[in-house]
């Protein structure tokens, strides 16, 4: 199938192989640490690697769901080794036995149908169920990050995140972050109008009244806003330096005029 | 030096007056002096530029076509450049690009997400609109033969050093090597078009800039599949493909060139090419790979763009964008502006210049141009090509038929389209809940990743 496309670049292989050994003994102690956006970094490397006709054991790892992608790339590679014509079935090992098609599995679900999901199939009491519609699509991302799928012209993907209402996604994600966020804006703005209270004999309807008081208050709505984590304090300073790194590179030209005016003929 | 003052006081008793003066032979080869900084010189101003691409001809062009005596370095004319070859439309008409010498014209583009959903872009191109897609080695070489017929001397030959003098009143010397022997010239202003491994550059202490790495396999595909390519042209998307760019399937000539960039993952650029190959696997099968090449693409400008009289123009100063990393028409243009620069201060070659004429006429002017297309850009590189969920979120917003106008529209034309607020109102609102739904997605699939590697 692919084959004069692996066989064409005879020195990329041997090249390769060898030093994929390397590659995917140092994957492995990664894939322990609970980063998850690391482990998609490193997972699709992992299934590329088994593609060099490397382990195809090794590859087979504590995600089930890569075993099923591991047994794969390895039938791929056989296909190229064997020098077949690439139109013959697959020989191999699948390790964890899902029944190859065309030697590449695709994404599998009862309710994904031509390209997107089947709405009828998520009907709950005669109404569309979205929150099982937005856990499937996860699922679907997730498995499609772990092993990505070679887009096709024949079954096109149809499926964005509009066709879910908007509402859907207010019910289920804003509301009880909102909900948390209110509770703590209230739990601080009470005891802050009682401590102010008791300093200064202000009360509250007078506090409103007040410039400073207006201003806490406002300062008050934004740090719950915006710091929902101790890390969102780090990441607002990075996000500041962030937006102003290009510029500054660009101006690197004109700082130099006004250091150093020994080079100007 | 004393023989050659008084031959001068003769031939031109008005010497001493402050206007330039016009001399009837500029071939005057003799090294130039001037008492104070806004005396004229007597011979003409000579210029160099190094490197013979986009930004070098174009350079040598402006230069000769205003008067100045040029030289054009060039170390092999006839390599073929590691380069998607695409043009903006602005580009063919600004330079007089003849049409006969463009391979494709690419009329749709094909996005397509992580999720492999695919967006076409394309419906809203007039029919004269297209993406022009040459090959560098046509291009160059024909805008270098029109910087040589302008009046610019092309030298086949390999620069190897570029003396800056103590002095600031004594000319730069290049070392370079034509035919087999080193020899020298000197100039009085240079201008660095050497590329993004610019010896110019090194010599002036421009200073480093990151950069990311492109990786292209050109690959020759049979009859019924190059059809498919015929004048249209892929970008993928995905961490399998590349952390903080995109893969490409670009049609050249007869084949197509499949490859994909990164910053941040040098080393595994090799893998993220077997990614693209993988996510177009079945409509390369059956392909033959012809070449392999890589090249580094600058991120951003070098500190120092411009030091005494020698300037740095293209991808030697650093003139890429981020998000799409054009660096053709941007080295064109700059190196047309810095010749047109050169040659407006110094009044046609009459006039020595200085290092304010060149940040005064070319870079002011190319900074006030282009910093906000390019500022854009970055900015849009950060928000969409840095996860899976961010770029979901642009492949969806790109199915919207305003959004790819403006798109075509800036692209090609390179100024900022004019849009209805309205439209403009609804892109902004579209984009973000495009991005928060994207997002949110992206948030529940990391948590569910959580779930599994905890299980584990």
């Amino acid at each position: 199938m692919s084959m004069a496309l692996f066989s064409s670049p005879p020195l990329h292989f041997p090249a390769l192989s060898s030093s994929k050994h390397h590659t995917t003994h140092k994957l492995y102690p990664s894939l322990t640490f609970n980063k998850p956006h690391l482990s998609f970094l490193v997972s699709p490397k992992a299934i590329d690697n088994g593609s060099g006709g490397t382990t195809s054991g090794g590859v087979a790892v504590e995600k089930e769901d890569k075993a099923e992608a591991g047994g794969v790339k390895v039938e791929e590679s056989n296909e190229a080794s064997l020098g077949s014509n690439g139109s013959s079935p697959p020989v191999v090992v699948a390790s964890a036995g899902a029944p190859m098609t065309e030697g590449v599995k695709m994404f599998q679900d009862s309710r994904w149908v031509g390209g997107t999901w089947d709405l009828k199939q998520f009907q709950k009491d005669g109404v569309t169920h979205w929150d099982s519609v937005i856990d499937a699509e996860v699922r679907r991302r997730k498995w499609l990050e772990d092993n990505p799928e070679s887009s096709s012209n024949e079954e096109p993907v149809l499926f964005d995140t509009s066709i879910i209402p908007w509402w859907a996604w207010m019910k289920r994600f804003h509301l009880p972050e909102a909900e948390l966020l209110n509770g703590r804006a209230a739990m601080v703005g009470f005891f802050m109008a009682y401590f102010v209270d008791s300093l200064t004999g202000v009360g509250l309807v007078d506090q409103m009244g007040n410039f400073f008081c207006k201003t806490l208050l406002f300062v008050a709505v934004a740090g719950v806003l915006l710091i929902r984590k101790n890390e969102d304090i780090e990441t607002l300073k990075k996000l500041v330096e962030e937006s102003t790194f290009y510029d500054k590179q660009w101006q690197a030209s004109w700082q130099d005029e006004n250091s150093s005016s020994s080079k100007d003929s | 030096m004393a023989a050659t003052q008084t031959y001068l006081a003769d031939l031109h008793p008005l010497r001493c007056l402050p206007t330039p003066l016009k001399i009837q032979n500029p071939q005057n080869q003799c090294h130039y002096f001037k008492q104070k900084s806004t005396n004229p010189v007597i011979c003409k101003l000579k210029a160099a530029v190094i490197g013979g691409g986009p930004a070098g001809s174009s350079a040598a062009e402006a230069l000769a076509a205003g008067g100045i005596e040029t030289y054009l370095f060039e170390r092999s004319p006839a390599t073929a450049k590691p380069c998607g070859g695409a043009i903006p439309l602005c580009m063919l008409d600004e330079f007089s690009i003849p049409l006969h010498l463009i391979d494709r014209r690419v009329t749709q583009m094909r996005i397509v997400s992580p999720s492999n959903l695919v967006v076409d872009f394309g419906k809203t191109l007039k029919p004269h609109e297209f993406i022009a897609m040459l090959r560098r080695e046509v291009l160059d070489s024909f805008l270098r033969q029109r910087a040589e017929s302008s009046g610019a001397t092309l030298l086949k030959a390999l620069v190897t050093n570029l003396v800056v003098p103590t002095s600031s009143r004594e000319p730069y010397l290049i070392h370079y090597i034509m035919d087999n022997c080193r020899r020298q010239l000197a100039v009085d202003v240079v201008i660095g078009a050497d590329g993004a491994n610019s010896r110019v550059a090194k010599s002036i202490k421009a200073g480093n800039y990151s950069t990311a790495i492109a990786f292209q396999e050109r690959i020759k595909l049979p009859e019924d599949k190059m059809g498919y390519y015929e004048n249209l042209a892929e970008m993928y998307v995905g961490n399998d493909v590349s952390p903080d760019f995109y893969a490409w399937v670009f049609p050249k000539c007869d084949h197509v060139a499949v490859g994909t960039g990164t910053v941040c993952s040098k080393a595994d650029i090799k893998s993220l090419q077997r990614g693209i190959r993988a996510r177009v696997r079945s409509k390369i099968e059956g392909g033959k790979v012809i070449k392999v090449e890589a090249h580094p693409i600058p991120e951003h400008p070098r500190p120092i763009r411009v030091r005494g009289r020698i300037a740095l123009v293209g991808d030697a100063a650093g003139y890429v964008t981020k998000c799409s990393g054009e660096g053709i028409y941007f080295a064109a243009k700059s190196g047309r502006i810095c010749g047109e620069a050169i040659v407006k201060a110094s009044e046609g070659g009459e006039k020595i210049i200085n290092e304010d004429d060149l940040k005064r006429e070319y870079l002011r002017k190319w900074d006030d141009k282009y910093f906000t297309t390019f500022k854009f850009l970055d900015v849009l590189q950060k928000v969409f090509y840095g996860n899976n969920a961010a770029r979901e979120a642009l492949v969806e917003l790109c199915g919207d038929e305003y959004v790819q106008r403006m798109t075509f529209d800036s692209y090609l034309y390179k100024k900022l389209a004019s849009g209805n607020r309205w439209e403009d109102a609804k892109m902004v609102m579209n984009t973000i809940s495009s991005l928060v739904r994207c997002n949110i997605m992206g948030r529940e699939v990391e948590a569910s990743a959580q779930k599994i590697l905890s299980r584990v």
